[in-house]
Protein backbone atom coordinates (compact mmCIF):
# COMPACT_ATOMS: atom_id res chain seq x y z
CA UNK A 1 0.00 0.00 0.00
CA UNK A 2 1.38 3.50 -0.99
CA UNK A 3 1.03 6.59 1.82
CA UNK A 4 -1.30 8.36 -1.02
CA UNK A 5 -3.30 5.33 -0.69
CA UNK A 6 -2.98 4.30 2.81
CA UNK A 7 -4.50 8.48 3.26
CA UNK A 8 -7.33 8.34 0.87
CA UNK A 9 -8.72 5.12 2.68
CA UNK A 10 -8.85 7.22 5.98
CA UNK A 11 -12.06 8.24 5.35
CA UNK A 12 -12.80 10.19 8.41
CA UNK A 13 -10.01 12.63 9.49
CA UNK A 14 -7.98 11.20 12.23
CA UNK A 15 -9.40 11.47 15.74
CA UNK A 16 -9.15 9.87 19.11
CA UNK A 17 -10.35 6.82 17.32
CA UNK A 18 -8.61 5.18 14.87
CA UNK A 19 -10.25 2.31 12.60
CA UNK A 20 -7.24 0.99 10.76
CA UNK A 21 -7.61 -2.13 8.72
CA UNK A 22 -4.47 -4.94 8.26
CA UNK A 23 -3.06 -3.63 5.42
CA UNK A 24 -3.16 0.28 6.75
CA UNK A 25 -1.52 -0.99 9.89
CA UNK A 26 1.02 -3.01 8.12
CA UNK A 27 1.62 0.44 5.87
CA UNK A 28 2.14 1.84 9.35
CA UNK A 29 4.74 -0.52 10.36
CA UNK A 30 6.90 0.08 7.46
CA UNK A 31 6.40 3.93 6.14
CA UNK A 32 8.71 6.16 7.81
CA UNK A 33 6.83 8.77 6.85
CA UNK A 34 3.32 8.22 7.80
CA UNK A 35 3.27 7.54 12.01
CA UNK A 36 4.72 10.96 12.13
CA UNK A 37 2.07 12.48 9.95
CA UNK A 38 -0.48 10.75 11.56
CA UNK A 39 0.42 11.70 14.74
CA UNK A 40 0.38 15.22 13.91
CA UNK A 41 -2.57 14.59 12.34
CA UNK A 42 -3.99 13.64 15.40
CA UNK A 43 -2.57 15.93 17.52
CA UNK A 44 -4.48 18.69 15.72
CA UNK A 45 -7.95 17.20 15.72
CA UNK A 46 -7.40 16.63 19.24
CA UNK A 47 -6.49 20.76 19.58
CA UNK A 48 -9.02 21.46 17.16
CA UNK A 49 -11.73 19.64 19.78
CA UNK A 50 -10.56 21.58 22.40
CA UNK A 51 -10.68 24.83 20.75
CA UNK A 52 -14.21 23.95 19.83
CA UNK A 53 -14.99 23.23 23.76
CA UNK A 54 -14.00 27.04 24.43
CA UNK A 55 -16.61 28.18 21.54
CA UNK A 56 -19.35 26.07 22.56
CA UNK A 57 -21.16 28.67 24.94
CA UNK A 58 -21.02 30.96 22.75
CA UNK A 59 -24.06 31.92 21.55
CA UNK A 60 -26.31 35.17 19.56
CA UNK A 61 -27.80 37.90 22.70
CA UNK A 62 -31.27 37.24 23.68
CA UNK A 63 -32.02 40.64 22.15
CA UNK A 64 -31.87 38.16 18.28
CA UNK A 65 -34.39 36.49 19.65
CA UNK A 66 -37.05 39.14 20.91
CA UNK A 67 -36.15 40.60 17.30
CA UNK A 68 -37.35 37.57 15.62
CA UNK A 69 -40.17 36.91 17.55
CA UNK A 70 -41.72 40.32 17.36
CA UNK A 71 -40.71 39.76 12.69
CA UNK A 72 -42.26 36.39 13.48
CA UNK A 73 -45.56 37.90 15.28
CA UNK A 74 -45.89 41.09 13.13
CA UNK A 75 -45.63 38.28 9.91
CA UNK A 76 -48.11 36.50 11.32
CA UNK A 77 -50.94 38.86 13.08
CA UNK A 78 -50.05 38.14 16.17
CA UNK A 79 -49.81 40.77 19.09
CA UNK A 80 -46.03 41.63 19.16
CA UNK A 81 -44.82 41.69 22.87
CA UNK A 82 -41.80 39.91 24.17
CA UNK A 83 -42.51 38.22 27.97
CA UNK A 84 -39.92 41.55 28.44
CA UNK A 85 -42.20 44.29 27.33
CA UNK A 86 -45.49 43.06 28.83
CA UNK A 87 -44.79 43.88 32.00
CA UNK A 88 -43.54 47.59 30.75
CA UNK A 89 -46.77 47.82 28.76
CA UNK A 90 -48.90 46.50 31.86
CA UNK A 91 -47.54 49.26 34.10
CA UNK A 92 -47.81 52.06 31.20
CA UNK A 93 -51.64 51.67 30.86
CA UNK A 94 -52.26 51.46 34.32
CA UNK A 95 -50.62 54.51 34.80
CA UNK A 96 -52.21 56.18 32.14
CA UNK A 97 -55.43 54.90 32.97
CA UNK A 98 -54.52 56.34 36.35
CA UNK A 99 -54.42 60.11 35.02
CA UNK A 100 -57.35 59.84 32.41
CA UNK A 101 -59.86 58.72 35.23
CA UNK A 102 -58.29 61.50 37.01
CA UNK A 103 -58.78 63.72 34.09
CA UNK A 104 -62.28 62.93 33.34
CA UNK A 105 -63.72 63.21 37.11
CA UNK A 106 -62.49 66.35 37.09
CA UNK A 107 -63.39 67.78 33.73
CA UNK A 108 -67.04 65.92 35.24
CA UNK A 109 -66.28 68.06 38.23
CA UNK A 110 -65.78 71.69 36.16
CA UNK A 111 -69.46 71.07 34.46
CA UNK A 112 -71.55 71.73 37.06
CA UNK A 113 -72.42 70.15 40.39
CA UNK A 114 -74.49 67.26 39.46
CA UNK A 115 -76.94 65.56 41.99
CA UNK A 116 -76.24 62.47 43.66
CA UNK A 117 -76.55 59.68 40.90
CA UNK A 118 -76.99 56.36 41.65
CA UNK A 119 -76.59 55.03 38.12
CA UNK A 120 -75.63 57.86 36.03
CA UNK A 121 -76.21 58.27 32.15
CA UNK A 122 -76.99 54.43 32.14
CA UNK A 123 -80.70 55.38 31.85
CA UNK A 124 -80.01 56.75 28.60
CA UNK A 125 -77.79 54.32 27.01
CA UNK A 126 -80.26 51.32 28.10
CA UNK A 127 -81.01 49.90 24.94
CA UNK A 128 -77.05 49.50 23.88
CA UNK A 129 -76.24 46.11 24.48
CA UNK A 130 -72.44 47.08 25.01
CA UNK A 131 -73.28 48.95 28.08
CA UNK A 132 -75.90 47.19 29.23
CA UNK A 133 -73.52 44.49 29.19
CA UNK A 134 -71.35 46.51 31.22
CA UNK A 135 -73.31 47.25 33.60
CA UNK A 136 -74.00 43.47 34.38
CA UNK A 137 -70.44 43.38 35.28
CA UNK A 138 -70.88 45.88 37.59
CA UNK A 139 -68.84 48.71 35.45
CA UNK A 140 -69.94 52.77 35.54
CA UNK A 141 -69.55 54.18 32.30
CA UNK A 142 -67.95 57.35 32.95
CA UNK A 143 -68.92 60.66 31.92
CA UNK A 144 -67.80 62.01 28.90
CA UNK A 145 -66.41 58.94 27.86
CA UNK A 146 -67.29 57.47 24.40
CA UNK A 147 -69.55 55.10 24.35
CA UNK A 148 -67.85 51.41 23.46
CA UNK A 149 -69.01 50.30 19.69
CA UNK A 150 -70.07 46.12 18.88
CA UNK A 151 -66.37 46.06 17.81
CA UNK A 152 -64.19 48.00 19.81
CA UNK A 153 -61.47 45.76 21.49
CA UNK A 154 -61.29 47.11 25.42
CA UNK A 155 -58.64 45.83 27.92
CA UNK A 156 -59.19 46.22 31.51
CA UNK A 157 -56.30 47.64 33.96
CA UNK A 158 -56.61 46.89 37.56
CA UNK A 159 -55.74 50.16 39.61
CA UNK A 160 -56.31 52.12 43.01
CA UNK A 161 -57.83 55.21 43.21
CA UNK A 162 -58.61 57.72 46.10
CA UNK A 163 -61.78 56.86 47.53
CA UNK A 164 -62.44 60.57 46.76
CA UNK A 165 -63.37 59.76 43.59
CA UNK A 166 -66.33 57.37 44.05
CA UNK A 167 -67.95 60.41 45.39
CA UNK A 168 -67.42 62.04 42.07
CA UNK A 169 -69.23 59.29 40.08
CA UNK A 170 -72.19 59.80 42.74
CA UNK A 171 -72.00 57.23 45.39
CA UNK A 172 -71.60 58.75 49.09
CA UNK A 173 -69.05 57.84 50.87
CA UNK A 174 -67.83 59.23 54.47
CA UNK A 175 -65.73 62.12 54.51
CA UNK A 176 -63.17 61.30 56.53
CA UNK A 177 -61.82 58.66 54.57
CA UNK A 178 -61.25 60.42 51.47
CA UNK A 179 -57.51 59.86 51.69
CA UNK A 180 -57.46 56.13 51.44
CA UNK A 181 -57.84 54.13 48.60
CA UNK A 182 -59.39 51.55 47.14
CA UNK A 183 -59.16 49.45 43.87
CA UNK A 184 -60.80 49.58 40.73
CA UNK A 185 -61.03 48.18 37.54
CA UNK A 186 -61.13 50.33 34.55
CA UNK A 187 -61.73 49.42 31.08
CA UNK A 188 -60.05 51.69 28.19
CA UNK A 189 -60.44 51.42 24.60
CA UNK A 190 -58.02 50.77 21.41
CA UNK A 191 -57.37 54.46 22.09
CA UNK A 192 -56.20 54.13 25.61
CA UNK A 193 -59.07 56.03 26.98
CA UNK A 194 -60.93 54.98 29.92
CA UNK A 195 -64.63 54.34 29.77
CA UNK A 196 -65.98 52.52 32.49
CA UNK A 197 -64.65 51.67 36.23
CA UNK A 198 -65.61 49.37 38.72
CA UNK A 199 -64.88 49.34 42.40
CA UNK A 200 -64.29 46.08 44.05
CA UNK A 201 -64.51 47.48 47.40
CA UNK B 1 -46.12 8.71 28.98
CA UNK B 2 -42.27 9.41 27.61
CA UNK B 3 -42.10 12.25 25.11
CA UNK B 4 -41.79 11.37 21.64
CA UNK B 5 -38.64 11.82 19.86
CA UNK B 6 -38.09 16.22 18.88
CA UNK B 7 -39.74 17.08 15.33
CA UNK B 8 -37.08 17.16 12.82
CA UNK B 9 -35.87 20.91 11.50
CA UNK B 10 -37.89 20.22 8.36
CA UNK B 11 -40.77 19.25 10.31
CA UNK B 12 -40.47 22.21 12.46
CA UNK B 13 -40.30 24.40 9.23
CA UNK B 14 -43.82 23.05 8.02
CA UNK B 15 -45.18 23.80 11.49
CA UNK B 16 -43.42 27.20 10.97
CA UNK B 17 -45.22 27.97 7.68
CA UNK B 18 -48.48 27.55 9.36
CA UNK B 19 -47.82 30.25 12.26
CA UNK B 20 -46.25 28.14 14.99
CA UNK B 21 -44.40 30.61 16.98
CA UNK B 22 -43.60 27.57 19.45
CA UNK B 23 -41.99 25.86 16.34
CA UNK B 24 -40.35 29.00 14.96
CA UNK B 25 -38.59 29.34 18.36
CA UNK B 26 -37.76 25.77 18.84
CA UNK B 27 -35.91 25.43 15.35
CA UNK B 28 -34.39 29.01 16.21
CA UNK B 29 -33.09 27.45 19.61
CA UNK B 30 -31.23 24.59 18.00
CA UNK B 31 -29.51 26.38 15.18
CA UNK B 32 -28.76 29.92 16.44
CA UNK B 33 -25.96 29.11 18.32
CA UNK B 34 -23.95 27.22 15.62
CA UNK B 35 -24.87 29.45 13.14
CA UNK B 36 -23.92 32.45 15.14
CA UNK B 37 -20.41 30.83 15.77
CA UNK B 38 -20.16 30.31 12.23
CA UNK B 39 -20.65 33.52 11.15
CA UNK B 40 -18.42 34.97 14.27
CA UNK B 41 -15.14 32.99 13.00
CA UNK B 42 -16.18 33.95 9.49
CA UNK B 43 -16.60 38.02 9.62
CA UNK B 44 -14.23 38.30 12.88
CA UNK B 45 -17.23 40.88 14.73
CA UNK B 46 -19.77 39.67 17.65
CA UNK B 47 -21.83 42.85 15.75
CA UNK B 48 -22.13 41.54 12.21
CA UNK B 49 -22.69 37.89 13.61
CA UNK B 50 -25.56 39.24 15.44
CA UNK B 51 -26.98 41.02 12.67
CA UNK B 52 -26.59 38.33 10.35
CA UNK B 53 -27.71 35.60 12.67
CA UNK B 54 -31.19 37.49 12.23
CA UNK B 55 -30.68 37.84 8.86
CA UNK B 56 -30.62 34.33 8.81
CA UNK B 57 -33.59 33.45 10.85
CA UNK B 58 -35.62 36.19 9.12
CA UNK B 59 -35.01 34.39 5.67
CA UNK B 60 -36.68 31.53 6.91
CA UNK B 61 -39.52 33.61 7.18
CA UNK B 62 -40.11 34.49 3.79
CA UNK B 63 -42.12 33.00 1.63
CA UNK B 64 -39.87 32.37 -1.35
CA UNK B 65 -36.95 31.22 0.96
CA UNK B 66 -35.79 28.70 -1.36
CA UNK B 67 -35.21 25.64 0.78
CA UNK B 68 -35.32 22.31 -1.02
CA UNK B 69 -35.52 19.57 1.19
CA UNK B 70 -34.34 17.55 -1.57
CA UNK B 71 -31.29 18.91 -1.64
CA UNK B 72 -30.08 18.57 1.74
CA UNK B 73 -30.82 19.36 5.20
CA UNK B 74 -32.19 22.68 6.89
CA UNK B 75 -29.24 22.77 8.90
CA UNK B 76 -26.69 22.69 5.35
CA UNK B 77 -29.16 25.64 4.50
CA UNK B 78 -29.08 28.01 6.95
CA UNK B 79 -25.21 27.82 7.27
CA UNK B 80 -25.26 28.70 3.29
CA UNK B 81 -27.20 31.49 3.60
CA UNK B 82 -25.05 32.23 6.67
CA UNK B 83 -21.82 32.15 4.78
CA UNK B 84 -23.32 34.14 1.29
CA UNK B 85 -24.03 37.24 3.53
CA UNK B 86 -20.55 36.52 5.10
CA UNK B 87 -19.42 36.48 2.03
CA UNK B 88 -21.53 39.90 1.06
CA UNK B 89 -20.44 41.94 4.55
CA UNK B 90 -17.21 41.29 3.49
CA UNK B 91 -17.24 42.79 0.03
CA UNK B 92 -19.11 45.72 1.68
CA UNK B 93 -16.04 45.93 3.67
CA UNK B 94 -17.82 46.11 6.96
CA UNK B 95 -15.81 43.88 8.75
CA UNK B 96 -12.39 41.97 8.36
CA UNK B 97 -11.69 39.10 6.99
CA UNK B 98 -9.57 37.95 9.75
CA UNK B 99 -10.83 37.68 13.49
CA UNK B 100 -9.90 39.54 16.18
CA UNK B 101 -11.46 38.31 18.99
CA UNK B 102 -9.52 39.74 21.86
CA UNK B 103 -11.24 42.99 21.07
CA UNK B 104 -14.05 43.81 23.66
CA UNK B 105 -16.91 42.75 21.45
CA UNK B 106 -15.81 39.31 21.81
CA UNK B 107 -14.37 37.86 24.58
CA UNK B 108 -12.38 35.41 24.00
CA UNK B 109 -13.58 31.97 25.81
CA UNK B 110 -11.74 30.31 28.63
CA UNK B 111 -10.90 27.00 26.67
CA UNK B 112 -9.72 24.55 29.37
CA UNK B 113 -8.93 24.17 32.74
CA UNK B 114 -5.82 22.17 33.76
CA UNK B 115 -4.18 21.92 37.41
CA UNK B 116 -0.48 21.81 36.42
CA UNK B 117 0.28 26.08 36.11
CA UNK B 118 2.99 25.54 33.92
CA UNK B 119 1.67 22.90 31.80
CA UNK B 120 -1.39 25.14 31.64
CA UNK B 121 0.33 28.26 30.30
CA UNK B 122 1.72 26.29 27.58
CA UNK B 123 -1.50 24.23 27.16
CA UNK B 124 -2.92 27.73 26.61
CA UNK B 125 -0.46 29.27 24.29
CA UNK B 126 -0.56 25.62 22.08
CA UNK B 127 -4.48 26.20 22.07
CA UNK B 128 -4.42 29.95 21.54
CA UNK B 129 -1.78 29.29 18.91
CA UNK B 130 -3.88 26.61 16.85
CA UNK B 131 -7.08 29.67 17.45
CA UNK B 132 -4.82 31.78 15.78
CA UNK B 133 -3.96 29.86 13.05
CA UNK B 134 -7.46 29.08 12.40
CA UNK B 135 -8.22 32.27 12.28
CA UNK B 136 -5.55 33.48 9.26
CA UNK B 137 -6.72 30.68 7.03
CA UNK B 138 -7.92 31.84 3.73
CA UNK B 139 -11.46 32.20 3.62
CA UNK B 140 -12.06 29.37 1.75
CA UNK B 141 -10.05 26.81 3.93
CA UNK B 142 -11.32 28.62 7.21
CA UNK B 143 -15.17 28.11 6.48
CA UNK B 144 -14.57 24.19 6.09
CA UNK B 145 -12.58 24.01 9.46
CA UNK B 146 -14.76 25.98 11.18
CA UNK B 147 -17.73 24.05 9.76
CA UNK B 148 -16.22 20.12 9.78
CA UNK B 149 -13.62 20.81 12.65
CA UNK B 150 -15.48 23.39 15.04
CA UNK B 151 -18.94 22.76 14.37
CA UNK B 152 -18.79 19.29 13.37
CA UNK B 153 -20.88 19.62 10.44
CA UNK B 154 -20.78 16.04 7.89
CA UNK B 155 -19.18 16.73 4.76
CA UNK B 156 -22.72 16.52 2.50
CA UNK B 157 -23.90 19.48 4.99
CA UNK B 158 -20.61 21.57 4.31
CA UNK B 159 -20.73 20.57 0.74
CA UNK B 160 -24.57 22.42 0.76
CA UNK B 161 -23.33 24.86 3.35
CA UNK B 162 -20.62 25.69 1.00
CA UNK B 163 -22.04 25.14 -2.67
CA UNK B 164 -19.56 22.67 -3.59
CA UNK B 165 -19.07 18.47 -3.85
CA UNK B 166 -18.24 16.57 -1.21
CA UNK B 167 -15.00 16.09 -2.70
CA UNK B 168 -14.04 19.34 -2.73
CA UNK B 169 -14.97 19.40 0.82
CA UNK B 170 -12.13 17.05 1.37
CA UNK B 171 -9.87 18.21 -0.29
CA UNK B 172 -10.15 21.63 1.44
CA UNK B 173 -10.09 19.91 4.60
CA UNK B 174 -7.00 18.44 4.00
CA UNK B 175 -5.22 21.42 2.51
CA UNK B 176 -6.40 23.67 5.16
CA UNK B 177 -5.17 21.24 7.64
CA UNK B 178 -1.80 21.28 6.48
CA UNK B 179 -1.65 24.76 6.19
CA UNK B 180 -2.36 24.88 10.04
CA UNK B 181 0.50 22.66 11.06
CA UNK B 182 2.79 24.49 8.88
CA UNK B 183 1.74 27.65 10.95
CA UNK B 184 1.65 26.15 13.96
CA UNK B 185 5.34 24.04 13.47
CA UNK B 186 6.66 27.97 12.72
CA UNK B 187 4.77 29.38 15.66
CA UNK B 188 5.96 26.50 18.24
CA UNK B 189 8.81 26.93 20.25
CA UNK B 190 12.69 25.00 19.89
CA UNK B 191 11.36 22.62 22.62
CA UNK B 192 8.14 21.80 21.61
CA UNK B 193 9.37 20.88 17.96
CA UNK B 194 10.17 17.46 19.22
CA UNK B 195 6.99 16.28 19.81
CA UNK B 196 6.32 16.77 15.92
CA UNK B 197 8.72 13.83 15.65
CA UNK B 198 8.29 10.56 14.76
CA UNK B 199 6.73 8.75 17.82
CA UNK B 200 5.62 5.62 18.03
CA UNK B 201 1.77 5.50 17.49
CA UNK B 202 -1.06 3.12 19.56
CA UNK B 203 -3.82 1.89 17.55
Amino acid sequence: MSCQEFWKRLAKPPGAELDLDAEQRAHLAACPACPAHLARQRELAAGLRLVAEGFKSLKAPARVEEGLLRAFRAQNGLPVYTNRSRWTLAAGWAMAAALLLAAALFLTDLRQPAPPRSAPVLAELASDTELAAMEADGFIPLPNAERPGPNDELNMVRMEVPRSTIVELGFEVSADRDSDRVEADVLLGADGLARAVRFLE
Amino acid sequence: MMPGPPDSDEELLLRIRSGDEEAFLGLYRRRQGAIYRFILHMSGSAAVAEDITQEVFLALLRSECGYDPARGTLSGYLFGIARKLVLRQVERGRSDVTLDMDSEEAPLPELAVIQDPLGDMAHRERLEALRRAVTTLPRRYREVVVLCDLEEVDYAEAALALNCPIGTVRSRLHRARALLLEKLNRERPAHAVSALKPARILI
